[in-house]
């Protein structure tokens, strides 16, 4: 029964965090490797509302990680085949696309409770975070072979991500990126997120920096 | 005492999670890092530095969580009880 769908994790959360998820609303800049899964695991989990945003097409390199999309899938926006899939497993979840980058004309919604960060490049993490609004959380995610981080920031209340990240590289060319290290990022991401929804974030201005090389992770106080 | 803590990649190379230094009255975050490299048995400094001591791009260098680029960069003065943080963080996503 449709009713039963969340029936497992409210046994772990609780029925009055299972309505904050309901109410939610959450944009996800980027629907890559990790903006796939984040938005694969909050539809799952019943979130009421996503934005998506990205101006990509699908292509045979992205098919390791990105797991909303498949060989039939390339060439063909990225967009509309998300919202597609992500429908299909949870149809209560509103979507709404946002075709385009994130640059100095990008328009935020102004209903958010919080940002998902799954960008593959530093400058538009940057613009994406000043254009934050006041008070909303950002979740940045971020990896690079073996190594990855998250960080919660506060729009408003944080250092800025560009004050925080100067000087951090943009390789050139293509970023090692695996399977495995997406998925464990994102569902950190996601765990965060949670946390936030249910008001106790735990990576506030707090980087965990996660190595899956020997299964280490630290805290960087930011 | 002046905490230095390194993270990912430099954690790895290092095979170090943190170190404590004395701290030096006028010390700066370069020459921290010159007395790092001679105290480590292992090179390092060429991952953060060119060979004209300038950063590359690529490790964030933290001192009590700002990054040095907004203080005065490699000539960042420490003080005792300063926390030297180095990251260099993942672009991927």
């Amino acid at each position: 029964m449709t009713a039963d769908r969340y029936a497992r994790q409210v046994i772990h959360w609780g029925e009055e965090n299972q309505q904050k998820i309901a109410d939610a609303v959450i944009m996800i800049a980027g629907v890559g490797g990790l903006g796939a899964t984040v938005s694969q695991l909050l539809v799952r989990a019943g979130v009421g509302k996503l934005y998506l945003v990205d101006d990509g097409i699908v292509d045979w390199p992205d098919l390791n990680r990105q797991l909303l999309y498949g060989e039939g899938d390339i060439d063909r926006q990225k967009l509309p085949l998300a919202k597609e899939r992500l429908s299909a497993i949870n149809s209560t979840t509103e979507i709404s696309l946002i075709g385009g980058q994130v640059d100095k004309n990008f328009v935020m919604p102004t209903d958010l409770n919080a940002v998902a960060d799954c960008l593959d490049n530093y400058s538009s993490r940057f613009l994406l975070d000043e254009l934050t609004p006041e008070g909303v959380f950002l979740v940045h995610g971020g990896l690079e072979g073996d190594h990855g981080q998250v960080l919660t920031l506060q729009s408003g209340q944080s250092q800025p991500m560009s004050e925080i990240f100067a000087g951090a590289c943009q390789p050139e060319g293509s970023i090692p990126v695996t399977p495995d290290n997406v998925v464990v990022i994102a569902g950190l991401m996601v765990n965060e997120l949670f946390a936030i929804l249910f008001g106790r974030p735990k990576l506030l201005n707090r980087c965990l920096v996660v190595s899956l090389a020997d299964f280490h992770m630290a805290f960087l106080d930011v | 005492m002046i905490k230095v803590q390194f993270f990912s990649l430099l954690r790895m190379l290092l095979k170090q999670e943190r170190i404590e230094l004395s701290a030096i009255e006028g010390e700066t975050v370069a020459q921290l890092l010159a007395r790092l490299q001679k105290q480590l048995p292992t090179p390092f400094l060429h991952k953060l530095l060119d060979d004209d001591g300038r950063m590359h791009a690529g490790t964030i260098i933290l001192v009590n969580r700002h990054n040095i680029h907004h203080l005065q960069g490699l000539q960042t003065p420490l003080n005792d009880n300063d926390v030297v943080a180095m990251f260099p963080p993942g672009a991927g996503g």
